[in-house]
C-alpha cells in the first residue's frame, strides 16, 4: 500500500532551500510517466494531540504561532526561524500532513497490512523540544509511539546520510524501540552525533545503534557493514515490526554529503530490507523518504525503491519525454536511465583505508553491545 | 570556562590520624584515587592510592615504608592548589608540568573543590563537543589580525548560528578554527568561503 497526498508539497521552506517539494513532484510524475503509478491512499493531517504524543507543547504551540504569522521571540531556542529550518505560512498543518501519513502507515499495518510505502515524511531530525534540519515534527516518532502503545516491538531503521538523532533521543530510554542507524560520521557532518557509544539509556540500553561511516565510504564497504550488523542485530530484537527510514542522501550526487553511493548499491539495499522485513519481522514494514537533495539522484533511488516495493521489473531507461521537460524546467542534464552509469565518480585513493576504518567502527559496535543486551 | 566550572565537591577528605587502611579502603569505595588531608579546617597534604600502595608494597624499590601506618606519615605535603577562579587551561597546565593527578581547589583557604584529570577531560568533552545539532566546518587561516573575523563575519551574513568555535596553532604561520555551526548545508558554506579566498579542510571539495 503506498501512501501520498499533493498536501505534502506544502511543507515548502522557499526557494533554493534544499528540501524541495520539487523531489515529490518529479518523483510522482516519474512513476506516472513509467505506467506504474496506482491511486495512493490519501489520509487526513493527524491532530494536535497525535502531535503531542512526542513532542512538547511548548515546541507545538511556537509552530503553530509562526504558522499564522505570529511573531515569537525564542523561535530560534526550539530551532525554527533559522537558515535550515525558516518558518513559512501554514507549516503546523503541511508538517501534520507528513505526520498524518507515517502514523496511518503504522495504523494499516496494525490493521494487517504487510508493506506500507509512506511517499513522503521521515523527518527524523525533529525532537522532543526542538525543530531541527528541515524538520518541524518527528512523523516517524509519532507513528513508532502508536505501534509501542499497541504492546509492538519495534525496530527502526535509518539509512539516511544524516545520524537519525531525532528518533533515537525521542526513544532513548525505551526498550521496546531498537534503532539502528548508518550515516556518514558525525565527525564532520550534521547532526554531530550517532557515535558507536551512544547505545541507549536505562531500559533503552544496546538497542539504540550507530555505525558511523567514513566519508566516501562507497558501495562495497557500506553493504559489506550493512550486511553484517543489520540482520545480526535484527535477529536479535525480534522485533513485530520494521520502520525504514529510506533517505536518498547517502547517494554520491547529493551536495549536502559524502557517502557516495550509487544506485546499484541502493537497489541491494532496498532488496535486502524487504527481505529482513521477511524474515525477521512478520513481513511488516513501513517505510517513509527522508533526505535527499540531488534532484537527479533522489528521485531515481525512490522510484528503484518504489519498483522493488511492488516487486515489478525495474525499467532500464527513464521515459524520454519526462526526462526532456524536467530538464528543460530545470535547465540541467538528467541521468537518462534508472541506473548511475558504470564508476560515476573519480576513484577514491584512500579507499583501503576507507573500508578498515568501517569495519573497525563495526567492531567496536558489536563488542560494545553484546547479543545479549539486545535480547 | 573555570575551574569552579569543572571542580567536584563536596570533597571527599581524611584527617592525619587516619590510618592507610581506612583511607584506602575509602578510596575503594567512593571510586576516587586522590584524599586531601585536612585538620581544624586546614589542607595539610594530599594522598592517593599510589601512596598508600607504594609505603606497603614490597615491590617498591626502597621497599615498604617502615612502621608507616597513618596517613600523615605518608601524605605529599606542600599541597599544589588551584582557586575556583583560575582559568581552566592554567589547571590543566600546572598539572601537566607538575605532572600531578589533581588540585585541591582552595578559596581564602577553605577547601572547596578539587580537579583532577578526569574533570579535565570532560572539560576538553563540553569544549569540543557536540552540544547542538550542528555540522562541522574546518578552515585554515594566516596567523594574523583579522582573520577569524572575516570567517565569523561571513558566517554571520549567511545568517549561519555558530554553536561552538576552537583554534589552534599549525605550523608555518596558520591558526586552524574547527567551527560548529547550525547547518545541514556546509558544503555550500565551504563553497562560498572557498570563493572568498578561504583554505577550507572541511568539507572536502567534491571533483563531480
Amino acid at each position: 500500500m503506498v501512501i501520498y497526498r499533493e498536501a505534502y508539497r506544502l511543507y515548502d521552506f522557499g526557494p533554493g532551500h534544499p528540501f524541495s517539494p520539487v523531489r515529490l513532484e518529479m518523483l510522482t510524475s516519474l512513476l506516472q510517466a513509467l505506467g506504474v503509478w496506482r491511486e495512493p491512499l490519501s489520509p487526513p493531517e493527524a491532530t494536535r494531540e497525535e502531535v503531542l504524543s512526542v513532542h512538547s507543547e511548548r515546541l507545538v504551540g511556537r509552530v503553530e504561532a509562526a504558522s499564522r504569522g505570529e511573531r515569537v521571540p525564542d523561535l530560534e531556542h526550539y530551532g525554527l526561524a533559522t537558515g535550515d529550518t525558516p518558518v513559512f505560512p501554514g507549516m503546523d498543518r503541511a508538517a501534520r500532513a507528513l505526520v498524518g501519513g507515517t502514523l496511518e502507515g503504522a495504523r494499516r499495518l496494525l490493521a494487517g497490512e504487510k508493506r506500507v510505502l509512506q511517499l513522503g515524511g521521515g523527518l527524523h531530525h525533529a525532537q522532543y523540544d526542538r525543530a531541527s534540519g528541515f524538520c518541524v515534527y518527528n512523523d516517524l516518532s509519532v507513528a513508532i509511539r502508536h505501534l509501542t502503545r499497541a504492546g509492538l516491538r519495534v525496530a527502526y531503521l535509518d539509512i539516511d546520510v544524516h545520524h537519525g538523532d531525532g528518533v533515537q533521543w525521542i526513544h532513548y530510554e525505551e526498550g521496546g524501540v531498537l534503532t539502528l542507524s548508518l550515516h556518514e560520521s558525525g565527525r564532520y557532518l550534521f547532526p554531530g552525533t550517532g557515535h558507536v557509544y551512544e547505545v541507549g539509556k536505562g531500559e533503552g540500553v544496546g538497542r539504540k545503534l550507530n555505525l558511523p561511516l567514513e566519508p566516501f565510504t562507497e558501495d562495497e564497504s557500506y553493504l559489506e557493514v550493512f550486511e553484517a550488523l543489520v540482520p545480526w542485530a535484527l535477529s536479535a530484537f525480534r522485533p513485530d515490526v520494521l520502520v525504514v527510514q529510506a533517505g536518498a542522501d547517502a547517494h554520491y550526487l547529493d551536495p549536502l554529503a559524502d557517502l557516495l553511493l550509487t544506485t546499484r548499491a541502493y537497489e541491494r539495499l532496498f532488496r535486502l530490507l524487504l527481505e529482513y522485513a521477511e524474515a525477521f519481522a512478520g513481513g511488516r514494514v513501513l517505510l517513509t523518504l527522508g533526505g535527499g537533495y540531488s534532484l537527479d539522484g533522489a528521485v531515481r533511488v525512490w522510484a528503484l525503491l518504489y519498483h522493488l516495493f511492488h516487486g515489478l521489473p525495474l525499467p532500464e531507461h527513464l521515459p524520454e519525454g519526462w526526462r526532456l521537460a524536467w530538464e528543460a524546467r530545470l535547465g540541467r542534464p538528467l541521468t537518462p536511465t534508472l541506473h548511475d552509469p558504470e564508476a560515476p565518480y573519480p576513484e577514491v585513493p584512500r579507499r583501503p583505508e576507507i573500508v578498515k576504518r568501517n569495519r573497525l567502527t563495526l567492531q567496536r559496535l558489536t563488542e560494545l553491545v553484546g547479543s545479549r543486551l539486545l535480547d | 570556562m573555570l575551574v569552579k566550572d569543572v571542580m567536584r565537591a563536596p570533597v571527599v577528605t581524611v584527617g592525619p590520624d587516619w590510618t592507610l587502611e581506612d583511607a584506602f579502603r575509602l578510596l575503594l569505595e567512593r571510586g576516587i584515587r586522590h584524599l586531601p588531608v585536612v585538620a581544624e579546617g586546614r589542607l595539610l597534604g594530599i594522598i592517593t592510592d599510589r601512596d598508600i600502595r607504594l609505603a606497603t608494597s614490597h615491590l617498591n624499590p626502597q621497599g615498604p615504608c617502615p612502621g608507616c601506618a597513618q596517613v600523615g606519615e605518608v601524605m605529599t605535603e606542600g599541597v599544589v592548589t588551584a582557586h575556583p577562579l583560575d582559568p581552566v587551561e592554567e589547571a590543566a597546565r600546572v598539572m601537566r608540568e607538575r605532572k600531578i593527578g589533581s588540585l585541591p581547589v582552595l578559596e581564602d583557604g577553605e577547601l572547596v573543590g578539587i580537579v583532577t584529570g578526569i574533570d579535565l577531560l570532560d572539560a576538553l568533552l563540553r569544549l569540543t563537543g557536540v552540544t547542538e545539532p550542528s555540522g562541522r566546518l574546518e578552515v585554515r587561516l594566516p596567523d594574523r589580525p583579522g582573520e577569524l573575523a572575516r570567517l565569523t563575519g561571513f558566517l554571520a551574513g549567511r545568517g549561519v548560528n555558530i554553536h561552538s568555535l576552537l583554534s589552534y596553532p599549525e605550523d608555518g604561520d596558520f591558526v586552524r578554527a574547527v567551527v560548529r555551526v547550525n547547518t545541514l548545508e556546509t558544503h555550500l558554506l565551504a563553497e562560498g568561503l572557498r570563493q572568498e579566498g578561504f583554505a577550507v579542510l572541511w568539507p572536502p571539495q567534491k571533483p563531480w
